[in-house]
């Protein structure tokens, strides 16, 4: 469902727990904000936000954050022959 | 001239005079030996660095939607309108699954527009047609929203506002869109990847020092939430209904989660189907880059949720509310007139001038991606196969000129009163080409003509539910959400459902009888190639 699973197959079976891992961590970051009863609620309060507003905004950082350690994990997934377009038969 | 503030307008006029110096002066920036490719001047060269399309998307994807229309909502409705906070946070990991495989593909076979890719894909002609022609339409409400949201700011600046005549009313309106039309004709994307510097800097600049300062002469954050609640939770007289919701409900006010999710979501998944977006990423240099700025561009997305809360300060301060209600009630004005009450007037100019100039870049880039998709798949394949490089970018610079006029009957014709629907439009027809696009990245399965007849449907499905729902102030367009089944559902989803419904079923039946699929002109492993020198280590703007 998320790219590891279709990119090309070597390298998903040669890393099957990273590829786990990026499709856990692209589904949970949609599914976080999707599913809005997770933080539809005015308590607890932080500071004097109500937990929806101050969930949504302190979701950024987060993603940021989870979506560069995908980043680097993805980089890992690459075989050898795949780092360079050139190479393609 | 008489009710305008001298101090706001000058420095709003020495600002727009600066990013029009940049527009022309782009066209000599990062220079290639031949301005007159589509290449260069649809997509300024296909050779930036994440520092440069971090700016540029970000420049992108950030509207008058976000300044304007998101936080009118949230001033007259309350929580529904941070469905636009919980867009943006999907919207990049959703992206991160299949736009680098769209760079990869498109930088293989140099297609300069996602119909390029559809066409190589299915080998079909007709299906590039429609995603053409969807994203082409899809952009011109979507450019009329950044014209209201220029015209709010020049509103609220008095400019001109005693005239009763309406061209000289509009003239600020119509001087801004002359220059911003003739820019991009000269310049294409280098125009507004250049001005997207200067506008993410003021647009930063005013955000946090709006977020800081203005809730300090408002009681504090406490009291503009308490206020917040109250006020949307009072009963309106004329509807007999509250004003809106603090918190998304499923009870009492008709279930706005499931409006609140369903809005979110085909936001998200339709921000990068977008031509404007699409032609953004294609910027970039490598493969690399456009993973590295989906992860980095959250932390320009963050402004877009304090910008989203600014509809509450303006709630909380009472002269903005008396001022936005002797102005017809016109949401849209609200942070403009924020704006002016809260800040000194130099400041309020810099603030007006980043809305302003933050309207522009991406109307420049939306006109760019229609261009592109006028050129390569209607112009060239339809009219003149044996176009030139040469002719091809002509043919693209006036197509730019007629998308903005399009978009100008647009802000004319549909009601104004939530601007936010002119988005919203847009994206219940641009999802609609989300099944081919999206579908046809990963898999050649779906069959070529029950795509087409999957979009002709869900078009068909949404624009007529868009059409036909009223709203007491206008009979049609009047919103972007039906009720369906017992809930509140955005129209693009239910829409794009309808087309997906089609579309498997065709494909079942297609596939059956063994109707060709088209020739497909890509192999497996160009979806996550990575064609190109390595990248020169220079610093982003040396060169």
């Amino acid at each position: 469902m998320t790219q590891p699973a279709v990119k090309s197959r070597g390298p998903v079976a040669a890393h099957p727990v990273r590829a786990a891992l990026i499709a856990i961590a692209l589904a949970g970051l949609i599914a976080c904000t999707l599913f809005v009863t997770i933080y539809d609620s005015a308590t607890p309060k932080v500071g004097d936000f109500p937990f929806f507003y101050f969930y949504l905004l302190v979701y950024f950082p987060v993603m940021a954050i989870v979506l560069w350690i995908v980043v680097r994990l993805q980089k890992g997934l690459r075989t050898p022959g795949d780092e360079t377009g050139e190479q393609r038969p | 001239m008489s009710n305008v503030n001298t101090t706001s307008f000058t420095i709003v006029v020495i600002l727009f005079l600066l990013v029009t110096g940049a527009g022309f002066a782009a066209a000599r920036w990062r220079r290639a030996d031949d301005m007159l490719q589509l290449d260069e001047w649809g997509l300024g060269g296909r050779g930036f660095s994440t520092f440069i399309s971090w700016f540029l998307l970000g420049g992108d994807t950030f509207t008058a939607y976000t300044f304007i229309a998101v936080p009118a909502l949230i001033f007259a409705s309350g929580a529904i309108g941070m469905y636009a906070v919980s867009y943006a946070a999907m919207a990049y990991p959703i992206a991160f699954i299949f736009l680098p495989r769209l760079w990869s593909v498109c930088r293989t076979h140099n297609y300069a527009t996602q119909a390029d890719f559809i066409r190589g894909r299915f080998g079909s002609r007709g299906l590039a047609l429609a995603m053409a022609f969807t994203g082409i339409l899809a952009l011109m409400p979507y450019v009329a929203l950044q014209l209201v949201g220029i015209k709010s700011v020049i509103t609220v600046m008095g400019i001109n506002a005693s005239s009763t005549n309406t061209f000289v009313k509009d003239l600020p309106l119509f001087i801004a869109f002359l220059v911003l039309a003739v820019f991009t004709y000269v310049s294409g994307l280098r125009a507004p990847a250049l001005i997207a510097f200067v506008k993410d800097a003021l647009v930063y600049l005013f955000v946090l020092v709006a977020i800081f300062y203005i809730p300090t002469r408002l009681g504090g954050w406490g009291a503009i939430f308490s206020h917040a609640q109250t006020h949307l939770a009072a009963i309106n007289p004329k509807t007999g209904k509250p004003n809106g919701v603090f918190l998304p409900t499923s009870k009492s006010t008709g279930s706005t989660q499931v409006d609140f999710m369903t809005l979110a979501l085909g936001s998200a998944v339709a921000l990068f189907v977008y031509p404007h977006t699409v032609t953004g990423t294609l910027t970039s240099k490598r493969r690399e880059i456009v993973k590295r700025n989906l992860a980095l561009q959250p932390l320009f997305a963050i402004l877009l949720g304090l910008i989203a809360l600014l509809g509450y300060l303006a709630l909380a301060d009472k002269v903005t509310v008396a001022n936005v209600k002797s102005h017809g009630a016109n949401a849209q004005l609200a942070v403009p007139f924020l704006v002016q009450h809260m800040f000194p007037s130099w400041f309020a100019g810099i603030a007006f001038a980043a809305i302003i100039i933050g309207a522009l870049v991406p109307a420049a880039i939306m006109s760019i991606g229609a261009a592109n998709l006028f050129t390569r798949n209607i112009f060239k394949e339809f009219f003149k196969p044996d176009a030139t490089p040469r002719q091809e970018t002509r043919v693209a610079q006036w197509a730019s000129l007629v998308v903005k006029l399009g978009a100008l009957y647009f802000a004319a014709e549909l009601p104004s009163t939530f601007a936010i629907n002119l988005q919203l439009l847009g994206g219940v027809w641009i999802l609609q080409i989300a099944p081919m696009l999206i579908g046809g990245l990963y898999t050649k399965w779906f069959h070529r003509w029950a795509l087409l007849a999957g979009w002709l449907g869900g078009m068909a499905y949404g624009t007529i539910a868009a059409y036909r729902s009223a709203s007491p102030t206008a009979s049609h367009w009047a919103s972007s959400s039906d009720i369906e089944l017992g809930h509140t559902v955005y129209i693009g989803i239910a829409a794009v459902l309808v087309n997906l419904v089609i579309v498997l079923v065709l494909t079942v039946v297609l596939n059956a009888v063994k109707v060709s699929n088209g020739t497909d002109e890509t192999r497996p492993d160009e979806y996550t190639a990575d064609p190109e020198k390595a990248p020169e280590p220079v610093p982003a703007l040396a060169d």
